[in-house]
C-alpha cells in the first residue's frame, strides 16, 4: 500500500475511535522495579534508587513511562518495528513510521510500591499536519489510577508518517 | 517552607546526561519498550534517523530532574511537559536548562520554561515547561 493511502487509513481508523476509552492493567508497582528505573534514568538520590531507604519513593516518571506491566507482552502483540500493535491508535498492521511527539504529565498523587495501577486512555484528537503527504498527529489522554484514585494524568502525542 | 526569593527570568540550573547504548537498553528493558529505533542502527537508519535515538520518556526524566532540582528538598513537581523537536542520538550529551516564567500561582506555584539541547551543536531536541512548588 502506498504511504499516503496508509496515512489516510490511519486517519480514518483514528477518527472512528475518537473518544473511546479503553483500560489496561499495568500490574503492581514493585519498589525494586521503580528503583531500577530510577538508576536507568541516571538518578543517584538514595531515596529513588534504594528500595531499602527509609524515605524511598517511586520515581514519579516510572508509572507513566511503563509501556506494559509484568510479565510483558506476547510476541504477537508487537509490530515488526517493535512497538506494541495497540500503542498508537489506528496503526495496527500498517507500515507507517511512528515517533513520539511529546507529553504533558500532571501529578495528582504519588504512586507507591504495592499500588495496582490501572490505565485508562482515549484518543482525543486527530490532525493532518505538514505539506505534501505530511503526517498524522494523534493526541491521547491517559489517566493512571489505583484504588486510592487518580494518580497521574498524561496528554501524549504521536507522530505517524 | 523556603525563604528563597524567586523572580521571573531567574535561571534554572542545568542538569545533564549522555545516554549511551547501555543506558538505552536498560531504560528500554525496565519500561518494556522494544521499539527498534532505540537499539537497532540499521532499522533506525531505514526510518530516516542517523542512528538509534533516545526514548521520549528518558527526555521526560531529565525535564523532571531539572524541575525537581529547582523545587529543592521537600519541594513538589506538579507538572512536566515537553515537545520533541529533534531526535537525540546515542551518546549525545543532553542538557536541560531554563528560566522562571511565572511566580505566584495557586499555592505558591512557579512555572518554569525548559529547553533540552543535545550534542556539540546545541541542537534543541525538546522544549517544555514545568510547574513546581518550592520545598
Amino acid at each position: 500500500m502506498f504511504r499516503n493511502a496508509e496515512l489516510e487509513l490511519v486517519e480514518e481508523r483514528a477518527r472512528a475511535s475518537l473518544g473511546a476509552w479503553e483500560r489496561r492493567s499495568l500490574g503492581v508497582v514493585r519498589a525494586e522495579d521503580a528503583a531500577e528505573f530510577a538508576r536507568a534514568a541516571g538518578e543517584r538520590a538514595p531515596r529513588l534508587v534504594d528500595p531499602g531507604h527509609a524515605d524511598f519513593a517511586v520515581h514519579p516518571m516510572y508509572v507513566v513511562s511503563l509501556l506494559r506491566g509484568a510479565p510483558g507482552a506476547e510476541a504477537s502483540e508487537l509490530r515488526p518495528d517493535g512497538m506494541y500493535r495497540d500503542e498508537v491508535p489506528g496503526t495496527d498492521g500498517l507500515g507507517v513510521r511512528l515517533m513520539a511527539g511529546g507529553q504533558a504529565v500532571r501529578w495528582i498523587a504519588a504512586a507507591r510500591a504495592g499500588d495496582r495501577i490501572e490505565l485508562r486512555r482515549a484518543l482525543t484528537a486527530v490532525e493532518r499536519k505538514g505539506s505534501g503527504e505530511g503526517f498524522v498527529l494523534l493526541t491521547v489522554e491517559k489517566v493512571y489510577g489505583s484504588v486510592r484514585g487518580t494518580l497521574v494524568e498524561v496528554t501524549e502525542r504521536f507522530i505517524v508518517r | 517552607m523556603t525563604d528563597r526569593h524567586i523572580i521571573v527570568g531567574q535561571a534554572v540550573l542545568p542538569v545533564g546526561m549522555a545516554p549511551d547504548a547501555i543506558t538505552l537498553l536498560r531504560f528500554g528493558a525496565v519500561t518494556r519498550n522494544a521499539h527498534r529505533i532505540h537499539y537497532d542502527t540499521e532499522f533506525a537508519r531505514s526510518e530516516g534517523l542517523a542512528g538509534p535515538v533516545v526514548m521520549a520518556q528518558l527526555h521526560g526524566c531529565l525535564f523532571y530532574r531539572a524541575a525537581a532540582q529547582f523545587a529543592g528538598e521537600g519541594g513538589q513537581v506538579r507538572e512536566v511537559e515537553w515537545q520533541n523537536r529533534a531526535p537525540a542520538g546515542v551518546g549525545e550529551r543532553l542538557v536541560v536548562t531554563g528560566t522562571v516564567r511565572a511566580v505566584g500561582g495557586a499555592d505558591g506555584e512557579i512555572t518554569l520554561d525548559l529547553v533540552e539541547r543535545c550534542g556539540s551543536g546545541d541542537v534543541v531536541c525538546c522544549r517544555g515547561r514545568a510547574v513546581v512548588v518550592l520545598g
